[in-house]
């Protein structure tokens, strides 16, 4: 080696590139050079995950240091745009760019922030799950203080994601995301969740831990992922037919086990299951209250739900005096109406769906899923308590989880629903062992998920849906996609944005349908950390549209297939060299729940690159350009930066009138992150997070589950069956009609109380006929899959990152069946042809057996022409073959990664 | 006396790369040069299909062959079980590469960069000419091991004196102790677990065990 | 390719081919020509410098093949356990016994450079034996088959210069190059078969059969047959030799080429028992690339 470096230091810093984090790391620094990156040993005792980091983080010198990054801002000179046009970026002045940014923006502060269809004429892009947050800085306050900004351009977020079981999941149990109680679970049917490729340091961790004390795990997958591999059983399913198999393990639950084995107190006191239900599938109510009706079995008669001392039958039909209200408050029934009981009505909805039933659409055997249902129940430990932290809670070891693909699209309602009602059937919901949901982005607040649950109606918690109803529902739209007009369940937080239809905003710049204003082009897009031309559906349409908008602002770490159409490139100070202060641990996506909760810091390691500014300063730079400085203070007083800096305990405002420095506006959120931890007995500020990079307090345990919470509060869990959503459908389809909007009417049918199997792969075939095609000359279902060294943080431009994501079979081609190949004459390294009737794509052979033979698997998301580096690599991608479809949307705006192609030998190896 | 082994415990392991990546940026490899790796192995056909992850690299063996056939005593083995390489000594013959069954050892012959062209910061700090065209390969990250007994610190425990794989490994799948020592953490793991070396016919006496069950 | 199941191992080439085919070829002449002059014949002295053109173009194609080359001194360090210091040990003496030899003639000189030649190849042999890690150098039986085939080609090399000197070769030259072509087919036979019974990467194998017949048919029977029309024919001798020592010569090459190259597959990696994850009764392995 070369000699002993002058100074060398360990810096410590977070990782949140994907949505598994945050992670803490150090990396060694010596001479002011960034050599390598380490675990936060310090963090060992409070990181579920050691101190440690995945490999992502191991790109990040690269990252630093990758010759192919934008390092100052960049001006279009040639006006035309599109992917044969080169953009002929010339570098400017930081001054420069800034005037031609805010001399925009300040047109539209002088000419209105809203254009004629009423939609904001600024436009923001994010991806990543909400991780871009985490680096950058004070923009989401200029944001706040801009006013309206549409941030519902998607690149995959929203739609491509665990879309209905973030909706359906915040609804049911405040679960943006869902995960195992894995510290304690002993039985997991995970269909499709990939964790350990997606499940991050923790999950990883946790899962390993779990294999070694003996936690079966049964994956249900068409593709034998890297999860499979690491599970006692890999079961070979169909694609989209999930639901089909969870139907079968409900009705094995309700139809082949004695009744006395399923968690019946938890049925009866805990969840909608006695709720009496009428005949126009309304419950039947209190007519003085208007409360649900239950049937009491010790007064023989029928009471409010929640009328203390009752005993409520779980099963049976009975006539009660009651009301029946239907959509828009409209009385259906009054008098002696005939009710049967949720529970009931679940029985007589389930019992078709037998093994037998389902074995043919899932291509399982029925005896698979009769084992896996009667395994289920046998590890569920029924009646079992344990204590946490004082408190005694049910112990129910059992989980059922959904990847991706499974919990979107068609069929995401139908295999959320189902997995929540089977769990519900043990009573694993919520308690230990069991299944969780993990944090919480709709309901609020945020970062507090207990916290956000209050009762609403009918004994449930309350739910911020967006309105039905005659006098609110609303036909304009605040943003293009529309999530208010068309998905209550999206709410209307700041997150709901990028939760709606996020590809509808696309789609509809080409074409609104009927009822909505027409979908206008922003004046101005700003786009960061995310790249739609790679990441969404139809790439090529999609980089076709963004070649039309008319001014796009893109912070920029290299050149990329979405930057390609930008108007501006502003280098930013990537992850090693920006400061920031985010909060840690409590309870966050994936299987990020700690026992403790805090802040940590992401600080300089080496000092910023050529020309490149800290976010916190654009921020700010612009917010005086734009005169917005004032508001833009505010807000991050008000709690911009991640935390308010005033609250009734301590006050570190900054002043509201004049600029400060990032170093100035992340030591007052420092002072706070210290006072909130510490509960107003230290205040220090950056120095202190510079040394030791996080600060943490102890997390109650039992508040990981929600359980105790709807306890106390006396409140049920809105299952199984879904009245609400039901009566939400109906004015939502009455709302639409009346305005002559059709177009949305087949999502309408997903509005069920007890939702029916529907021909979910049927869709898919629909989809190539109704592209004039015949279904039998596209036979393969095309999935995708996570990569762990690739997902997120534009990873695809390291070379380390793709010397070692080489040693992971699937990565730089197409994985097909060996027999399936066999049989079309393709043989390993082969050039092959995939193709739906609109487009074609093109990539190397991997044979392999761990994969459907009617299935063929494209890992990760590639196809790049732009991006340095990755533009080499000639690997393909799904994503420029799934079409923009309206007609595979489901209720609530997903859609899912899956398309039917054809395949084709069409060269040999290279 | 100290005889220093890897444990990979199979049943943790995710493939994940995490330890090829964390080696070599402890070591500073050469693009395309990754000391520690981990396979991605596939068997059976569908649909009984298994796959493994299995971690691999210099097994350190009790009777390495590298060492025997290596002309200029480059190649040593120490009392506590480490094989190290003298760069300065070898001749780069890679008669060692042959000899290895374990595919350790890696030659780079001419000095490469990440992105083509001249090295980064970060490469140009870490280049040492003294390891292009000999063979190196996985050293248990050795100076970490001897610094951190000097300083009364217990490699596999203490990470800081622990080779950078085991200590980044996300699936707590690799461990690194003192296989001598009965009480110590790996002998504690093959105590308990299951094992098996990697081609245990040929002789070699790896310090590298494979827990399975 | 995966670099899991046995592949084609990089870091010898053709040069370090060329090393063991000119180190056997050579040492493989000498022996023979010493062992003509020693039964009374009257070998060109061209043969001893032939043979030690041969050695010396092996070790410079080596030394051309070494990460270090200015560093080659350290290749004498390692007496103790090192085959290749061993060969590179008794090189310089040889290439002095074999010069002396040319030079001055004599059947003491010839003995010694017979025995510094066989000393040589074995020492060759033995480092193809010690590369554990390519299962078809680490057969045992390469050890008779590198001597058997050096002799082969030393003698085809000296039944060709028999013609160039413009003299017929001796009958005993004939039936000793007879009988080498013989112990080469039984020791390559018996290599083939032994590394086929212990198990050997698949591709090995089939790289191997590639060239059985033809190492049979020409390598083998063929300068067989013209062997033995030369003893019946001795006016034709000489041509017919020339072409008996061609095709021994060649398919000597071929061998060698073969193991080093196309053969030459390493061990891969192997699996006895895969992780036990809760499924019950099964123990599962995998060896991928072998047979």
């Amino acid at each position: 080696m070369t000699g002993a470096a002058a100074t060398a230091k360990q810096v410590a810093t977070y990782c949140y590139q994907c949505v598994a984090g945050p992670d803490l790391l150090t990396v060694r620094v010596e001479d002011g050079v960034a050599l390598a990156v380490e675990p936060n040993f310090c963090a060992a005792a409070v990181h579920p995950g050691a101190g440690r980091v995945c490999v992502k983080a191991y790109g990040l010198v690269q990252k630093t240091y990758n010759p192919h990054r934008v390092l100052s801002p960049m001006k279009r000179t040639n006006a035309k745009k599109g992917r044969d046009e080169e953009p002929g970026f010339v570098p400017i002045s930081w001054d420069e760019a800034f005037d031609l940014i805010a001399e925009k923006l300040n047109g539209i502060r002088a000419s209105g922030l809203l254009d004629a269809s009423g939609y904001p004429k600024v436009a923001a892009s994010f991806g990543g799950g909400g991780t871009p947050q985490s680096y950058m800085g004070t923009f989401p306050a200029y944001l706040a203080a801009w006013g309206p900004v549409d941030m519902g351009f998607g690149s995959g977020q929203g739609v491509k994601c665990y879309h209905s079981e973030h909706l359906y999941g915040e609804l049911w149990h405040r679960a943006f995301t869902v995960s195992p109680d894995t510290p304690s679970c002993r039985y997991i049917i995970s269909l499709g969740s990939n964790t350990e490729a997606s499940g991050g340091v923790v999950g990883v961790k946790r899962h390993a831990d779990a294999r070694i004390r003996g936690l079966k795990r049964v994956q249900v997958e068409p593709h034998l992922s890297v999860t499979g591999a690491c599970s006692a059983e890999w079961v070979p399913i169909r694609p989209k037919t999930d639901a089909a198999f969870l139907y079968a393990v409900i009705h094995v639950l309700l139809h082949e086990t004695p009744r006395a084995s399923l968690d019946l107190a938890f049925l009866k006191g805990r969840t909608a299951s006695p709720y009496l239900v009428g005949a126009h599938g309304y419950y039947l109510r209190d007519p003085a209250s208007a409360k649900p009706l239950v049937w009491d079995r010790v007064l023989d008669r029928p009471v409010p739900y929640d009328t203390a001392g009752a005993e409520p039958a779980l099963e049976g039909s009975f006539t009660a005096p009651a009301i029946e209200r239907g959509a828009d408050g409209e009385r259906l029934g009054d008098g002696a109406l005939a009710g049967t009981t949720a529970f009931s009505r679940l029985v007589a909805h389930m019992s078709s769906y037998t093994p037998e039933w389902a074995a043919e659409i899932c291509d399982v055997p029925a005896a698979t899923m009769r084992r896996v249902a009667n395994e289920f129940i046998a590890q569920a430990c029924v009646g079992q308590t344990v204590e946490i932290d004082g408190m005694v809670l049910p112990f129910r070891p059992v989980a059922i989880t959904l990847g991706k693909t499974v919990n979107n699209g068609w069929g995401g309602y139908e295999c959320c629903w189902a997995r929540t009602v089977a769990v519900s059937l043990v009573g694993a919901l919520e308690v230990p062992g069991g299944t969780l949901g993990t944090t919480v982005r709709l309901n609020r607040p945020m970062s507090d998920r207990i916290g956000s649950v209050t009762p609403g109606v009918d004994g449930f918690m309350a739910y911020p849906f967006n309105p039905t109803d005659r006098e609110h529902w609303s036909p304009r739209p605040n943003i293009r996609n529309a999530y208010r007009t068309l998905v209550p369940l999206a709410a209307n937080g700041p997150w709901s944005q990028a939760l709606g239809p996020t590809h509808l905003a696309w789609m509809f710049l080409d074409g609104t349908p009927e009822g909505l204003p027409a979908v206008t082009f922003p004046e101005i897009w700003f786009v960061y950390r995310t790249n739609p031309a790679i990441s969404f559906w139809d790439t090529a349409a999609l980089a076709e549209k963004m070649s039309r908008f008319p001014f796009i602002v893109a912070f920029a770490y290299t050149r990329d297939e979405t930057n390609h159409m930008a108007d501006i490139l502003l280098p930013e100070c990537t992850d090693l060299e920006g400061l920031q202060l985010i909060r840690i641990g409590g309870t966050k996506y994936v299987e990020q729940f700690w026992d403790e909760e805090g802040f940590a810091l992401r600080q300089p390691v080496v000092a910023a690159r050529g020309e490149t500014r800290d976010f916190t300063d654009i921020a700010t730079e612009l917010a005086q350009r734009t005169g917005l400085l004032e508001s833009y203070n505010s807000a991050i007083n008000r709690g911009a930066a991640g935390l308010p800096l005033k609250t009734e305990r301590y006050d570190f405002s900054i002043d509201v009138a004049k600029p400060h420095s990032r170093d100035e506006i992340w030591d007052a959120a420092c002072r706070a992150a210290s006072a909130e931890v510490t509960d107003g007995a230290a205040s220090d500020g950056l120095d202190w997070y510079r040394t030791h990079g996080f600060r943490t307090r102890p997390f109650t345990r039992t508040d990981w589950y929600l359980y105790p919470a709807l306890a106390r509060q006396g409140l049920r869990f809105e299952l199984p069956y879904q009245e609400r959503l039901y009566r939400i459908g109906q004015e939502l389809g009455r709302r639409l009609h009346e305005r002559g909007m059709t177009w949305w009417d087949s999502q309408l049918s997903e509005y069920q109380a007890l939702p029916a199997w529907k021909d979910f792969p049927g869709l898919w075939e629909k989809a190539v006929v109704a592209m004039g095609a015949r279904a039998q000359d596209f036979p393969f279902w095309l999935v995708t899959a996570r990569s762990m060294q690739y997902a997120w943080g534009a990873n695809v431009g390291i070379e380390l990152i793709h010397e070692v994501a080489a040693n992971v079979a699937g990565h730089g081609g197409v994985v097909i069946n060996g027999d399936t190949a066999a049989g079309l004459g393709i043989a390993e390294g082969d050039l092959v042809e995939i193709r739906t009737p609109r487009r074609a794509t093109r990539g190397r052979a991997v044979l392999r057996q761990g994969i459907r033979p009617d299935t063929l698997l494209m890992v990760g998301q590639f196809d790049h022409w732009a991006t340095p580096y990755a533009r080499d690599f000639d690997v393909p991608s799904m994503n420029a073959l799934v079409p923009l479809s309206l007609e595979l949307t489901d209720a609530t705006g997903s859609g899912a990664d899956l398309v039917r192609v054809g395949l084709a030998r069409v060269g040999a190896r290279r | 006396m100290t005889r220093w082994a890897m444990v990979a415990d199979l049943r943790r392991c995710v493939g994940c790369q995490t330890c090829t990546a964390a080696c070599k940026h402890a070591n500073g490899t050469p693009p395309g040069v990754q000391w520690r790796r981990v396979l991605d192995m596939e068997t059976g056909h569908y649909p009984d299909v298994r796959r493994a992850f299995v971690p691999v690299g210099c097994m350190h063996c009790d009777a390495p062959p590298c060492r025997d056939v290596c002309p200029s005593t480059a190649t040593r083995k120490r009392a506590d079980g480490i094989v190290t390489i003298d760069y300065d000594l070898c001749i780069g013959c890679s008669y060692c590469a042959v000899a290895c069954p374990y595919q350790a050892r890696h030659k780079t012959d001419r000095a490469s960069f990440a992105y083509g062209g001249g090295p980064s910061p970060a490469e140009a700090a870490r280049f040492d000419e003294g390891r292009l065209a000999v063979a190196t390969k996985c050293t248990f990250c050795v100076d970490r091991i001897d610094a951190g007994l000097e300083k009364g610190l217990t490699p596999g425990i203490d990470p800081e004196a622990t080779p950078a794989c085991v200590t980044s490994c996300i699936a707590g799948a690799l461990h690194f102790g003192d296989v001598e020592d009965p009480a110590s953490n790996v002998s504690r793991l093959l105590a308990e677990n299951r094992h098996f070396r990697m081609h245990e016919e040929l002789g070699t006496g790896p310090g590298f065990y494979y827990l399975w069950d | 390719m995966d670099r899991i199941a046995p592949w084609l191992q990089t870091n010898w080439d053709h040069r370090a081919a060329g090393n063991f085919i000119g180190g056997g070829t050579g040492s493989g002449l000498a022996i023979f020509a010493a062992a003509s002059e020693l039964a009374g014949g009257n070998p060109p002295r061209a043969a001893y410098v032939l043979a030690a053109l041969f050695i010396v173009a092996g070790l410079s194609l080596v030394w051309l093949e070494i990460g270090r080359p200015w560093r080659f001194l350290h290749v004498f360090f390692n007496p103790q356990t090192s085959w290749m210091t061993r060969e590179a040990l008794i090189a310089p003496p040889l290439l002095i016994a074999l010069a002396a030899a040319a030079w001055h003639g004599g059947a003491a000189l010839a003995a010694v450079a017979a025995l510094l030649a066989l000393a040589f190849v074995y020492c060759q042999a033995r480092m193809l034996r010690g590369s554990m890690g390519i299962p078809a150098w680490r057969e045992p039986l390469i050890v008779p088959l590198a001597l058997a085939t050096g002799l082969a080609e030393g003698a085809g090399v000296l039944l060709a210069l028999a013609i160039v000197a413009g003299a017929a070769p001796s009958r005993f030259v004939l039936i000793l190059a007879l009988l080498s072509l013989v112990a080469r087919w039984i020791a390559w036979a018996a290599y083939c078969r032994h590394l086929a019974r212990r198990g050997a990467p698949t591709a090995t194998r089939q790289a191997l059969q590639a060239i059985d017949l033809q190492v049979l048919v020409l390598g083998t029977i063929a300068p067989i047959a013209l062997i033995a029309a030369a003893l019946g024919f001795a006016d034709y001798a000489g041509p017919i030799a020339l072409a008996a020592g061609v095709l021994g010569l060649a398919a000597g090459w071929l061998i060698k080429d073969t193991i080093l190259t196309r053969a030459a597959f390493n061990q891969g990696f192997a699996v006895p028992h895969l992780a036990r994850l809760g499924a019950v009764g099964s123990d599962s392995s995998t060896r991928p690339g072998w047979s």
